[in-house]
This record gives C-alpha cells, structure tokens and sequence, in this order.
C-alpha cells in the first residue's frame, strides 16, 4: 500500500512537464560549459598548470575533470534552484490546484501524505544528481579520451587522481551531493506546508540558500563558515580532498539528517493544524 | 450517518459555523441549503476533516473524524463544486492515483466505474482534453471506486450545462435506489434539491434556521390564491383579524397558523367582498428557504420551526 502511494506521488511528479526542466538545463548547462571548456584556451590553461607541476595533461584532461568542473558550479547554483522548485511545489502547487482536497476527502493521515511527498521529493533530488553524474561523464566521453581526475580550486585545492579512484570520488561527491539536494528539497517543502504559493515557498528556500551562500564567501566570517547552511551543502566536495576530511563530511551529514528531521517535522507540524479550503 | 453536535469553527474572530447540530440518517438524500458563504463549505470540510472544528464533534459512519479519520472515511466519497484532477495525467492514471489513497483498487474496478459513470473510452485519454461535464464524470467516478456507503456532493452541477445538471440529477437518483447510498447534497440551486432531497437543513450565517423534511417545508405556510374584488382591502381586514400572515398583489396571502380557506371566505363574504374563488397553492422551496433566511436575517429564526412569513409576500 505505501509503495503503491509512493507509485502514485512519483506518478505526479514525474507526469508534469516542468519537472523536467531541472533535467533539460541540467543537460543544457554542462553541454554549454563543455564545450566551452574544450574549445577554449581554458582546457590548454589547465593542461599548463598540471604540467608545471609535472602532471601528464593527456592522463588527467579527461572525461573525470571535464565532469567536476562543469558539474561544480552547476551543483552549487543550479541544484539548489530546482530541488527547491521541486520541494515548493510538493505541497504548495497542490493546495493551489485543489487537488490536495480531493485527496484528503480519503482516509489518508496527513503525516502520511508529506512522508510519502517527501520521499518522492528525495528520489527526484537522488536521480538529479545522479543525472548530472552521468550525463557529465557522457558528455565529457564526446571531448576527451578516458583518464585520472583532476580538481583544482584555487587557493583550496589541487588534487590528482588515478582513474579508479577518481571515479569513486566522482561517484561518492554525487552521492553526498544528493543529501544537499534533498536538503534544498526539504527546505522548500517544509515552507510549501504553509499557506503560501508555491513560487513564495521556492523563493523563501532560495533566498536562504542564496543568503547563506553570500554570507559563506564574505571574507570577514570566515570563522562563522560552519555555522552557514552552504558550508554544510557542500559536503561533497570534500570527496575531492587529499586526504578525505571523513570526519568534516560526517559533522555536515549529521547536521543535514538533523536539518532534514526538522523540516519535516516543522512541515507536519504546521500541515497537521492548517485548515485545507477551497 | 453523520451527526454533528454543536460544532462551531471561528475563522480568526469571524465565525464560520456556529453550534451546528444535525443529523443525517442512514438512506438518506440530504439537502445542505444555504447561500455562498453560509457555512456549508466550512461544513462539509468539516465532515471530511479537512478543516479543524474549534468546538463540537463531528460523527461520520459512527466515527469522530477529528479522532478517527481513516474509519470515518473510509466509506466516504466526495466530490467539490469544481472538479479538479491532475489535467497532465489520463483519467484512468487520475482514479487510480486517488482510489490508492483509501484502498488497492483493481483494474477491473476502475475499468467498471469508469464505465457506469459514461466515461468508457475516454479513460485513457489525457484529462485535460475533458470538457465540464466528463470532468463531473470523473469526479464521480473517484467519488464511487471506494464503494462508499457515504456521499457528500458540494455543489455538484456548478458549471454544468442543462443536459450535464439533469445527467447528474438522474445519477444521485441512481445511485440511491440501486445503491442504497446516504447522500448530503450541499447546494444553492433551490430546484436541484427541491427534486432530490426527502429531508433539508438550512444554514444561514453559520447557524442551522431550519431541519425537516420537505414535505414540512410545502406545508409550512400555505399559500392562498383569492379572487376577490378590492383585494387590497380584503387583505388588509384578513392581516388585522388574525387570518392570514401576509400577502402580495397578485392575490396571495398566506395562512395563519389553524386559519383555514372555508373560515376565510366566509368571513370576507360576511364582510360584503365579493369572493370569486380560493385556491390552495402548495408553497415552493424557493418561497420557503426566502421566508427563512429573511426571518433569520430579523432575528426571528428558530431553528426546525419554519417561520409564518414568506419573503415573497409581504405584510399587508
């Protein structure tokens, strides 16, 4: 039965076309950045700078590097864009239509419904990433023969890596870049369980996400970093760091899972008590 | 079926429902009659429990929604004024979604009521290239796949055509011979209940001013027709004896309470008008929920007693 009702949620969401369109400028987005990259002086810069520190470029401009940088930015403006789109819309876009009364004319408990909402927002969130993984792989297989990973972050990080091992960090950062989707996701959801649209329930997710992002990068707090939201969403690329921070990746989970509990249950909270009219 | 006691909702400080009892019995169609914004909306959101009483209990199939809402409903279909489904999505893909939420609904069940409300060959076909009516036709069918025992229709035909209206009309009445179906039919369109319902309650303001049956409302208040010279005379000398209640310039009065045509004729006879004749007319429903929600307006509602007075015929 609760399979069956998330069929149906997934049936919802992935019926509209507009759930869609994080897929498509997902697509869009890396296929632009790609190409610009490799027939650009972009590609030969990077190509420089392993080689001055005595890098072969032809092992490490591959379809790996060409991946994390196209998906890097995208990851940390555009993910966030469309799980809170999604999330806002959950709820939110249900209440509007008025099928959100159809459904609570049956004998379904309202905490039920946002768990089974929730969850479908997460698969969404999980296969966007997974998405954005494969189709930078794909895409980069178009430009660049098969080779090591190479990140660089200027003043961060500079790292390289061998083709195994970089593609399970590349796999492992989507995986944990999923838990900052979902995030996003559950953000805007827990706003959609108001009685807002659900453009107001995107905008308020992404206005936070936005001011945390700012905040993160004004020099002056960077003491105050681990108190942003951001610094937490991006645990992921913490994947790309020699030697891997486990113990900085399991602070971020553990506040995301905390983060995540809370939005839900702020959602119910505020869900269960919320008069549903036409 | 369903019975509410006192159930009152404040909507901030503005009262939405207040102190509402009513029951309805088991077999029955039950007309809820009241004007937009009475309270019957906020009622019927109250029997679903999608809208939180503030005070009193609300008793659906012997269970309290607020409470027990999975028992309460379960054996309850609804269907809303505007029939809203996810347009993107097919018919069939749209009943099937909404049957999930109250129970595992075979193929073979969707496909039959899919089939008994008319919508057969057109399930799979998106919902968004419904017209009003096939949409009504969904609505209905969603309402159905639980095999209720229950039905709460807010507002029905809003939106239908004539030929839509008269369908739905003869499907309510379907549905409760073959089916044996409870039916609360919310509505403002006088006529629809007039025909459907065996029993009314009607809210104004958010208060219940009347409960009975139909037949109580045609009996209430008798109309009179008189044909008699100087009516307006004749009128005025029946108001001020105490034989009638009121009436209007195309010759209705209406009967006081143990007043009765015989008595009235004689005495204007009595009082040299020339009667020519005295016809009974049943009074409408219309006439009657106007007398009741212009006598709540005053003040002068009582709840289950039906006031004297039509709004249609004035006091002389």
């Amino acid at each position: 039965m609760l399979l069956l009702q998330l069929r149906n949620e997934l049936w919802k969401l992935f019926g509209k076309k507009r759930t869609y369109i994080g897929f498509t400028m997902f697509l869009l987005a890396q296929a632009v950045i790609l190409l610009v990259f490799r027939f650009s002086r972009a590609s030969a810069d990077m190509g420089r700078l392993l080689e001055n520190n005595g890098y072969d470029m032809t092992q490490f401009l591959s379809p790996l590097t060409a991946a994390t940088f196209t998906n890097f930015w995208l990851a940390i403006i555009l993910l966030p864009l469309f799980g809170a789109l999604v999330g806002g819309d959950l709820v939110a876009k249900e209440a509007e239509d008025g099928t959100l009364r159809l459904i609570l004319a049956r004998p379904i408990s309202r905490v039920r419904l946002l768990a089974l909402k929730w969850a479908a927002g997460s698969i969404f969130s999980m296969l966007l990433c997974l998405m954005l993984g494969v189709s930078g792989l794909l895409l980069g297989l178009t430009c660049f023969d098969w080779g090591g990973l190479f990140y660089f972050f200027p003043g961060e990080s500079f790292a390289v890596f061998e083709p195994r091992d970089g593609l399970v960090r590349f796999a492992g950062a989507h995986v944990f870049m999923s838990m900052a989707a979902i995030s996003v996701m559950g953000l805007s959801f827990f706003f959609g369980c108001f009685n807002v649209k659900p453009a107001a329930a995107t905008i308020l997710a992404l206005s936070i996400v936005f001011l945390s992002f700012i905040m993160m990068n004004i020099p002056w707090f960077n003491d105050l970093k681990p108190w942003f939201l951001t610094y937490h969403l991006n645990l992921w690329q913490q994947l790309y760091g020699e030697p891997i921070q486990w113990g900085r990746i399991g602070e971020s989970l553990f506040l995301l899972l905390g983060m995540n509990a809370t939005f839900f249950a702020g959602g119910v909270a505020v869900f269960s008590v919320r008069d549903i009219k036409s | 079926m369903i019975t509410l006691e006192k159930l009152t909702k404040i909507f901030g400080t503005r009262p939405a429902v207040e102190s509402l009892d009513l029951t309805v019995p088991k077999g029955e169609i039950f007309g809820l009659l009241g004007h937009n914004g009475a309270g019957k909306s906020t009622t019927i959101g109250m029997l679903l429990g999608q809208v939180w009483p503030t005070s009193g209990s609300v008793l659906v199939c012997g269970h309290d929604v607020t409470r027990n809402r999975h028992d309460a409903l379960r054996k309850v279909g609804a269907i809303f004024e505007t029939p809203i489904f996810y347009d993107y999505l097919s018919g069939r893909r749209n009943l099937e979604i909404l049957a999930t939420y109250t129970a595992p609904t075979s193929a073979q069940r969707i496909r039959e009521v899919a089939e008994w409300v008319g919508l057969g060959g057109r399930e799979d076909s998106k919902v968004r290239t419904y017209s009003h009516g096939m949409r009504a036709r969904l609505a209905l069918a969603q309402a159905l796949l639980p095999g209720p025992e229950l039905l709460i229709l807010d507002e029905p035909t809003n939106g239908l055509d004539p030929e839509g209206i008269h369908e739905m009309r003869e499907t309510i009445r379907r549905l409760h011979r073959n089916l044996g179906l409870t039916i609360l039919l919310s509505s403002h369109l006088l006529s629809e209940v007039e025909q459907l319902c065996s029993r009314i309650a009607v809210i104004h303001g958010g208060r219940k001013v009347f409960d009975g049956t139909l037949a109580e409302t045609r009996a209430s208040a008798p109309k009179l027709l008189l044909d008699v010279d100087r009516f307006a005379e004749a009128a005025a000398l029946l108001l001020t004896e105490g034989w009638i209640t009121g009436s209007d310039p195309t010759g209705h009065v209406l009967l006081a309470p143990g007043r009765n045509v015989s008595g009235i004729v004689r005495r204007l006879v009595e009082a040299g008008f020339n009667v020519e004749g005295a016809q009974r007319e049943p009074q409408t429903l219309e006439d009657f929920y106007l007398s009741v929600v212009k006598s709540a307006r005053l003040g002068q509602g009582t709840p289950s007693a039906p006031p004297p007075v039509a709004a249609s015929i004035r006091p002389s």
